[in-house]
């Protein structure tokens, strides 16, 4: 008799557990407490972590106190599978209300009718301002077929770090920098260092990311008076022979074996240039943001790759980075492009200014830039302006707005790698790029896709 | 023609409830998706806008059209190729051994057990820092016998390599169920084959080995079809296919080709392709099973 009871006692206790725990899973599994659970809620996920994160909150935090219509919601949806994400929520019927995403996604998106036109919710002075104001390259790289579907609020744009230390001991004048890529590869001989096995222990600048160096040889990958992207032309055989030349003079797998053995991926206060272990390297400007938060006693330089001796392009690159998108089937579209005004600085350049600071981005439009705060942030930081300089620079462009770009950027960048590796020579492989490309474009017009 | 009684409606009854749950996940969440993509096969679809029919365009580009197409095929039966026959000698191999009646005994199965259900995303990172050319362990290791380790993520054919090595990392799973057949086979036959005079090698091929098979097949055919579905260790270690495509798995091109140049008409080709060509590999195996699979106890 005793016996049942405890059975029945340990029946009860086990549906009680059982029911805290279902119970438990049902709250934790809401979502984030609302602040302001009075307002319009305005869903966006953006791809920032970490230290970045907080800055958005920041801005988030800056909306949702500037009104009291909308409330903000941000949602970090990182990594890969962040526009896999984006689709299976548009599928679903609940995409986010707004949403950054990476600029080569953004003609993809469109073409398969995924995102609003956003000069539809422009009124006419938005949209004079923006046509006029915006820097051109960053304006183009949210364009589709004549219409815009992603305005920025972080592009990105690439340059050389130059480590101020490493140069004066090998006996290089920091401030007389190479001017052609050919005296470049000669400072960077001098800046590397090997250990007693023969293996790097420091570099400098390595030649590689065919689709942007391309253009600082005159080339690119873009669309051609034709409509058609230009791939296998001489300005971009000569980048990718130049990559190949000096990859193979340093030992393939030797560079290999070291760009593996860095601990980048430990963080942004291990980035190799921060460790000495690159002595010029070519990242973005959000780097200066970092080198101020993590290693502000060290003395560096920015400067744009310099273009070969014969027939390059100074200051060419290309934009990428962070563009804001509202969905077609979003929920909340006004709101959501009053909160993409204001971080863009579309309405109050001013004020978008602390914005652009927070994660040193570069900004929509010159107007941002010239802004008072702006100015300030960049006394601060006087190495951003080679980045700013870079982006006044006719020889910056947008990268092809096709519906296939993702698809291009693959081939590209296995272009590249086929080329580095010695498997096709770059002719070769430029070859191979543009006969994948063709086939693919008529691949896709039988199927009837648009570009 | 017999009818069903009033008690018997209810009992069918009750059976369909109970089994309702399942039954509708099923018709929702497999059934529906998987006659749906037979038809979104011959589309050109993109999610948004309705699908548009094509005839057979997918098939023929896919087969005729398609470099990338034949290229992770190939990867992909190289691999089950290797790594099927690989996984299940590993996995009789150790339930051998663990079958042994020794002290800790249930340790060490708990030991080999363990990385099998570590999430395959995390044994992947930690992967990707072991097999590191500088600072990962294998090369550390390798360095002590004065062997200069190779940059296996980097450099073909040791990104394939890698990958099949990362799969005797969850034979633990197939090394259970190995386990339990051989605790599943008759004392006796052991005992009458020691009164002939067998020794261990040939109790284990007279004896173990036969006995084990119906194991062995059911372990070949999950095998099989686990090897073709090969996806998430790949995608995480090598995402773009690795160095010369060599890790250019069919999961991940047909996943690329879904999510990332969205055309999902094209990817579900390919996935019907997949299927039938997993279908009829299984078939063949079942088919070949009468021959070696001993079903006798």
């Amino acid at each position: 008799m005793a016996e049942a009871s405890g059975a029945v006692w340990k029946a009860r206790i086990g549906i009680a557990l059982g029911i805290l725990a279902v119970g438990y899973v049902m709250v934790a599994g809401r979502s984030t407490e609302r602040k302001y659970p009075d307002r319009i809620p305005v869903r966006f996920w953006h791809r920032w972590q970490g230290d970045w994160e907080k800055q958005v909150w920041k801005i988030v935090d800056a909306y949702n106190a500037s009104q009291t219509r909308y409330e903000v919601i941000p949602l970090s949806t990182p990594g890969t599978g962040s526009d896999a994400k984006f689709i299976l929520g548009v599928i679903g019927g609940d995409p986010p209300d707004v949403m950054s995403i990476w600029n080569g996604a953004i003609p993809t998106m469109a073409a398969n009718g995924f995102l609003t036109p956003l000069e539809t919710m422009m009124t006419p002075e938005e949209k004079r301002h923006y046509f006029e104001d915006a820097y051109p390259a960053i304006r183009d790289s949210g364009m589709y077929k004549g219409r815009v579907y992603g305005i920025t609020i972080g592009a990105d744009l690439y340059a050389l770090y130059v480590n101020v230390a490493a140069m004066k001991e090998v006996g290089a004048d920091p401030d007389r920098f190479p001017e052609t890529m050919e005296e470049l590869e000669a400072l960077s001989q001098q800046l590397t260092k090997v250990d007693s096995s023969g293996n790097y222990t420091r570099l400098g600048y390595v030649p590689g990311n065919l689709e942007y160096l391309a253009h600082t040889f005159g080339g690119g990958f873009f669309l051609g008076p034709d409509g058609k992207p230009q791939l296998h032309t001489p300005a971009n055989r000569r980048a990718l022979e130049e990559i190949v030349r000096q990859r193979k003079k340093l030992g393939f797998e030797r560079v290999t074996r070291f760009y593996a053995g860095l601990n980048s991926a430990a963080g942004a206060a291990a980035w190799p240039f921060m460790t000495g272990e690159l002595a010029i390297t070519f990242d973005g400007q959000w780097r200066v943001e970092e080198l101020r938060k993590f290693r502000p006693d060290l003395e560096y330089r920015i400067l744009p790759v310099p273009p070969p001796r014969e027939g390059g392009a100074p200051r060419g690159g290309n934009i990428s980075g962070n563009f804001m998108i509202i969905p077609s089937s979003a929920k909340h579209k006004e709101g959501a492009w009053e909160f993409v005004k204001f971080w863009s600085g579309l309405d109050n350049p001013e004020r978008s200014a602390t914005f652009y600071n927070y994660g040193g981005w570069l900004p929509l439009s010159p107007r941002v830039a010239n802004s008072p705060i702006y100015q300030a942030w960049l006394r601060e930081n006087p190495q951003f302006q080679a980045f700013l300089d870079i982006l006044s620079s006719e020889n910056v462009r947008s990268k092809p707005t096709i519906a296939n770009l993702q698809f291009l950027i693959d081939q590209v960048s296995r272009a590249e790698d086929r080329a580095i590796r010695g498997l096709l020579t770059p002719a070769q492989a430029l070859d191979e790029l543009e006969r994948t490309f063709r086939e693919e474009s008529l691949k896709r017009k039988e199927l009837g896709y648009v570009e | 023609m017999i009818a069903l009684g009033p008690r018997r409606w209810r009992q069918n009854l009750v059976g369909w409830a109970f089994i309702a749950p399942w039954l509708i996940g099923f018709v929702a969440f497999t059934a529906w998706p998987f006659f749906q993509s037979l038809y979104l096969s011959f589309t050109r679809y993109n999610i948004v806008t309705p699908a548009k029919w094509v005839g057979a365009a997918n098939y023929r580009m896919l087969l005729f059209e398609d470099p990338l197409f034949w290229k992770s095929a190939s990867v992909t039966v190289q691999y089950a190729l290797f790594s099927v026959p690989l996984g299940i000698v590993a996995g009789v191999g150790l339930a051998l051994l663990l079958n042994a009646n020794v002290r800790g005994i249930a340790a060490f199965r708990t030991i080999f057990y363990l990385p099998s259900i570590v999430p395959t995303v995390a044994s992947s990172v930690v992967f990707l820092w072991l097999l590191n050319p500088n600072i990962g362990l294998v090369n550390r290791l390798l360095a002590t016998f004065g062997i200069t380790g190779p940059a296996w993520l980097n450099t073909a054919p040791w990104a394939f390599y890698s990958l099949l090595l990362l799969a005797l990392w969850g034979v633990g799973g197939s090394m259970v169920i190995y386990l339990a057949g051989l605790k599943d086979i008759p004392t006796h036959l052991y005992e009458a084959a020691t009164l002939d005079g067998a020794g261990p090698w040939q109790k284990l091929l007279r004896v173990t080995l036969p006995m084990l098979t119906p194991v062995i097949f059911f372990n070949l055919v999950m095998g099989l079809i686990g090897s073709f579905q090969y996806f998430t260790q790949a995608f995480v270690m090598t995402p773009n296919g690795g160095p010369e495509d060599s890790t250019l798995f069919y999961s991940l091109y047909l996943y690329n080709r879904a999510w990332k140049y969205m055309d999902m008409g094209y990817a579900s080709a390919m996935a019907w392709m997949l299927f039938l060509l997993i279908v009829t590999l299984t078939a063949l195996v079942f088919r070949t099973q009468r021959r070696w699979v001993h079903y006798g106890g």
